[in-house]
């Protein structure tokens, strides 16, 4: 089994954190829709005001697959919403461990730790998104109590991009 | 035609910011769903991190609505985190009272939502819609909003406190 520690990201990470959500991307056949750099999720993220969270999966050097010199393999997202009716909740962005690091738990301690720090911030529910094709996801998080909001009430994600903000900016 | 006027909430609004939530709920049919309480509000949104902002619409006080109120609009925002783009402006709740309607106010509300999300370099904005909301997705399809779930198959996901709480409490 892998020894693997789990702890809040740091500005020496953020080069890790961009490698792991291209290789998420990757994943999801999007990889040169990530136009994010170092130097945004620098300052977006350990400025005065951080636009998001992140917790970080290391393994020590002797644990390391021979696939991989990487010490940082896997990460979870996250920041805080605030829903009108109950308040304060914790919204889960990107979530991945690294292929060869997978079977070993890692992907339900850092669920465990975001559901505490859900419980210790004060938030009354998890958000996330996942996309209808993603079985084993879906059931993973079905596994531990997620419901899904889209089919009980009929929530569908909406976007209004850069172009369309622009136009309504400028209308008289 | 209504003369109004939009503004960023103060402190003081917190107790028409509620109202105008209950509102909404009662026109979803979910008014005993809002728990969060004037207290909330005012840590919530005007403490040392404000974890929500608010747009006011407000009438001048010969134009009040028939039971006395002139905070007659509001929309509810906060700014979310795109691992490939970075930050988002997410609008949480939007409401105009039924009588003020058909003036305009929410295209300007919209608008000026627009204007802070290209200033803040808010690359897209974002929001969900119930899919039965058919007025509503024609107002945001006219503006050039595009429909996520259906686009990209994307579906909201809850895993709520209780599900939270028993996830933390679980062995390794």
């Amino acid at each position: 089994m892998a020894n693997f520690n789990l702890r809040k990201a740091e500005p020496k990470d953020v080069p890790d954190i961009l490698r792991l959500i291209k290789e998420l991307a990757k994943y999801e056949e999007m990889e040169d829709q990530v136009k994010l750099t170092e130097k945004d999720l620098l300052e977006d993220g350990f400025g005065n005001h951080p636009f998001y969270h992140c917790v970080i999966a290391d393994v020590p050097a002797e644990h390391r697959c021979s696939l991989t010199d990487y010490s940082v393999i896997g990460f979870a997202m996250y920041y805080f919403t605030y829903d009108p009716w109950i308040g304060k909740l914790l919204y889960l962005e990107d979530f991945y461990v690294m292929k060869e690091y997978r079977g070993f738990g890692i992907g339900s301690e850092i669920l465990k730790t975001l559901s505490d720090t859900a419980v210790k911030n004060r938030c009354s529910s998890m958000h996330f998104i996942v996309a209808e094709s993603n079985k084993a996801s879906i059931d993973f998080y079905k596994r531990r109590g997620a419901s899904d909001l889209s089919l009980q009430e009929g929530w569908r994600l909406f976007r209004i991009d850069k172009e369309n903000l622009l136009k309504m900016s400028a209308e008289e | 035609m209504a003369n109004f006027i939009l503004r960023k909430a103060e402190p003081k609004d917190v107790s028409d910011i509620l109202r105008l939530i209950k509102e909404l709920a009662k026109f979803e049919e979910m008014e005993d769903q809002v728990i969060l309480t004037e207290k909330d509000l005012l840590e919530d949104g005007f403490g040392d991190h404000p974890f929500y902002h608010c747009i006011l619409a407000e009438v001048p006080k010969q134009q009040q609505s028939a039971d006395g109120h002139v905070i007659i609009g509001f929309a509810m925002y906060y700014f979310t985190y795109d691992p490939w783009i970075g930050k988002l402006l997410y609008l949480e709740d939007f409401y105009v009272m039924k009588e003020f309607r058909g003036f305009g106010i929410g295209s300007e509300i919209l608008k000026k939502l627009s204007q802070t999300a290209v200033r803040t370099r808010c690359s897209s904005m974002h929001f969900i819609v119930a899919e039965w909301n058919k007025s509503s997705i024609e107002f945001y399809k006219r503006r050039g909003a595009s429909d996520l779930s259906l686009e990209e198959g994307w579906r909201l996901f809850k895993i709520d406190k209780q599900n939270l709480t028993a996830n933390t409490n679980k062995k390794r």
